[in-house]
């Protein structure tokens, strides 16, 4: 398996966390795992993204245009970071309302074949108790739609070894609410 | 002794570092923190504490100190290592200089972080010119394993050769992530042993010559096993002619091997892998040029391997305009550099990177660039307000830490290097003093820069006569760099005990004869006072006026930092004039539009109560 991911949000959002669940599932799964990572000024509230490549890579950056899934946590972030996304790729977006979002990009992911695939992730996190865990309800959504090439039992395995003992059983319920929330 | 471990972890590439100091069994490790090779030091502690090891481990109080404490452990023996950004290696060249001539007895080895992009730095500087400049070699490492594997052979190619190394990874290598090979650890037992030897640690000019003419002949002999290594120098493809090949180092070779994957260019180009860019392995080079019609030399971030290829008659790259001058060379430039190499030639017809389409619909969509910023309730941001309103019209000279971000308030007009904040001040109230004009100058700079490079630079200045205001902004921790203890906060890089120093102290060493200390969080009294400092620089007998404006970080302390948090909302009376916005700059506050007055975004309010003091119209109160 070949998997390139990019995770984009804004410093505070668990871009850093999530990569980690992504790389222990690489690391589980057996594959050589690459990525990259923003520290420094820009954890100021800045832009942070984070690439991360499974399987068969060199390099720890990701290439426009060749990326194979996209899960963006902030609506703008996601504007700037769809140009990773090739064609036939899927992202899953953090939006409160997705009407807002761009139609004409809209058209333009649906032209590149590019699935979009968008639920308010905060949203759903504030009412479980703090939208800390919109990292985890996106990731699990998107394992629900089933258009990801990773399987529940391997993520929740993964999810389990990587949780602090203190947010174990709440990041596995949150986990099992995007998966629902994700399912056709 | 060996540690038996063989695993594999994902790990950072500073992590991987750490982890290659500790398995080549290096006694003492120093550093300064510095975007991007801050991770290395707290790595090396949870290695010591995991492998239960006697390192010597310290956040030295700059990067010169750092250099110098591990150089006294090699010369008694030791082997020792000391990180730092690229450009504290600045602040550490003139030890470097010197140890290069000296040389050194247990492994030395030097690891510069570089930057290119800039991405948290003032300069985009190659420290493998530093190497060339010192004459000690250096080691280009292109994955986090390869960094690992390099530093360990980096302190036996010290050993051997008495010599420091410099080992240079760039921000995409100290910040990558990979599955790591993990090695056991290799712990030597050496006791410390200095051996007196004047004529070399002592040399005066005289034997200085002779310690230059060594340096010269070991350069020669590492050059020559360079040329015979075929673990970092290497060649992929078919090693035979061609009509295009390219010579590449460090993240741009993986880069590079990616996209001729990607691309299914892998046949026909053949690559040149350099892991020793000087010396530089020349009869290997010299070789693969002459079996190809043209070469391209890819590397980050500056020429350094082009500039050393004698005969660049085949050759493209920076030197021949193919490569541009500055900034990193991210997959997309790369690719596009390749695309534009292999169309000139005829070799391949590419496309260049990106969707056309696609940049523009994001362009028209004008969104925002999310500069970074002070966090919401950083005392920071409370301490630069307070000087704008106090000062309106001084000269703002500034120093390096999360404080740069004071130029979103405008509060900011220099940032130069650490220490200059008060070395500016200085050269400014004398440029202006000389004309007989007394203009306001304020300085401002953190704990750790005050620690790291302030005392000299206040010392001369009062010494010197000048006159202006400082404000030390004591948030009692290093916090740009990920919260680094100080020398002020007295724990060392282990988390165990050290002496406190205290800042009121020390600045009374230095000579100051107006010291006050507040919480920047009450903003009227710092104001009050920077105008009271203000008199004091202008008054017969006066001199700098030092405030040190204490509160803690709240990304560090958060329970401590807020004490007596204040509620705040806002009234009616908000009109939406953008005031705190744009001169208060908290990223808690913004304009709903659709209403024109500014809301509080609660997720990111943290209660400080000090945006109170920010609206004008009296919009901001307590709950």
């Amino acid at each position: 398996m070949k998997v390139q991911i990019i995770l984009a949000g804004i410093g505070g959002q668990g871009i850093l966390f999530s990569s980690k669940i992504f790389s222990e599932l690489g690391l589980k799964l057996g594959l050589d795992i690459m990525g990259s990572e923003t520290h420094g000024m820009s954890q100021r509230g800045g832009s942070v993204i984070a690439h991360l490549k499974l399987g068969k890579f060199q390099s720890p950056v990701i290439r426009t245009g060749t990326a194979d899934i996209l899960y963006s946590f902030e609506e703008n972030e996601t504007y700037r970071t769809l140009k990773f996304l090739r064609r036939g790729s899927v992202c899953f977006v953090n939006l409160e309302d997705p009407g807002r979002f761009d139609q004409k990009v809209l058209d333009y992911l649906k032209e590149k074949e590019i699935t979009f695939r968008s639920f308010d992730a905060s949203g759903a996190a504030s009412k479980i108790g703090s939208v800390m865990f919109a990292n985890i309800l996106l990731i699990g959504y998107s394992v629900g739609t089933g258009l990801v090439p990773f399987n529940y039992e391997d993520l929740r395995y993964v999810l389990e070894s990587v949780s602090k003992k203190k947010n174990l059983e709440m990041n596995l319920k949150v986990f099992e609410i995007g998966v629902r929330e994700g399912k056709p | 002794m060996k540690v038996a471990k063989e695993e594999t972890r994902i790990l950072l590439g500073n992590v991987a570092i750490a982890r290659g100091i500790i398995e080549a069994g290096c006694h003492v490790v120093t550093s300064y923190p510095g975007t991007p090779s801050s991770e290395i030091i707290p790595a090396v502690v949870e290695f010591k504490k995991e492998l239960g090891l006697n390192t010597y481990i310290e956040w030295s109080a700059n990067e010169k100190v750092a250099f110098d404490n591990a150089l006294a452990a090699s010369l008694t023996g030791k082997r020792a290592a000391v990180a730092m950004k690229q450009v504290g290696l600045n602040v550490a060249s003139d030890s470097l200089m010197s140890s290069a001539y000296t040389g050194v007895i247990g492994g030395m080895v030097v690891i510069s972080c570089d930057d290119p992009g800039p991405h948290s730095s003032q300069t985009e500087q190659d420290s493998r010119f530093f190497a060339m400049f010192a004459k000690v070699p250096v080691y280009d490492p292109s994955t986090p394993q390869e960094a690992k594997e390099m530093v360990k052979e980096a302190f036996e190619l010290s050993e051997t050769y008495q010599i420091p190394v410099i080992v240079r990874p760039t921000i995409r290598v100290s910040h990558a992530k990979q599955s790591v090979k993990l090695s056991p650890v290799n712990m030597l037992d050496r006791q410390a042993d200095f051996k007196k030897d004047p004529e070399r640690w002592a040399a005066t000019p005289k034997y200085r010559f002779v310690l230059h003419k060594k340096l010269n002949e070991v350069l020669k002999r590492i050059q020559e096993r360079f040329e015979d290594d075929s673990r970092w120098n290497y060649e992929v493809g078919n090693r035979g002619e061609g009509p295009f090949g390219i010579i590449t180092c460090s993240v741009s070779f993986v880069v590079l091997m990616d996209i001729l994957e990607e691309l299914n260019l892998k046949k026909n180009i053949n690559v040149l892998k350099i892991g020793t860019p000087y010396p530089l392995p020349h009869k290997r080079v010299a070789e693969f040029i002459e079996r190809h019609k043209k070469v391209l030399v890819i590397e980050e971030t500056d020429s350094v391997i082009e500039s050393q290829i004698v005969d660049k008659n085949k050759v493209l790259g920076r030197l021949s305009g193919h490569i541009p001058l500055q900034g990193d060379l991210a997959p997309d430039v790369i690719h596009d550099i390749l695309a534009s190499v292999l169309n000139e030639l005829g070799i391949a017809d590419l496309e260049e990177s990106g969707d056309e389409k696609l940049r523009k619909l994001i362009e028209g969509l004008d969104i925002d660039v999310r500069r970074p910023t002070l966090c919401a309730g950083c005392p920071e941001r409370a301490a630069f307000f307070a000087i704008k309103k106090a000062l309106p019209k001084a000269i703002y000279s500034s120093d390096i830490g999360c404080y740069t971000l004071g130029l979103n308030l405008k509060a900011v007009d220099t940032v130069l290097d650490m220490g200059a904040g008060i070395t500016l001040a200085s050269g400014f109230y004398h440029a202006y003093h000389q004309d007989k004009k007394d203009i306001p100058i304020v300085a401002t700079m953190g704990d750790s820069t005050f620690f790291h490079s302030g005392t000299a630079s206040l010392l001369s200045a009062v010494y010197n006569n000048a006159r202006f205001v400082l404000v030390i902004l004591d948030n009692e921790i290093t916090a740009m760099t990920g919260m680094q203890p100080t020398p002020g906060l007295g724990i060392t890089a282990d988390g165990s005990e050290g002496k406190k120093i205290s800042l009121e102290e020390l600045i009374k060493g230095c000579g100051v004869g107006w010291i006050e200390t507040i919480d920047p969080y009450d903003v009227e009294n710092l104001v009050k006072l920077l105008k009271k400092a203000r008199k004091y620089t202008q008054r017969s007998g006066g001199g700098i006026a030092v405030i040190v404006a204490r509160h803690p970080c709240l990304i560090r302390y958060p329970d401590v930092c807020m004490e007596s948090p204040v509620k705040v909302e806002i009234t009616d009376d908000c009109d939406g004039c953008q005031y705190c916005v744009d001169y208060f700059e908290c990223p808690a506050l913004y304009l709903r539009e659709e209403y024109n007055c500014v809301e509080i975004d609660r997720n990111l309010c943290v209660d400080c109560g000090v945006c109170i003091h920010a609206c004008p119209k009296g919009a901001i109160i307590p709950v």
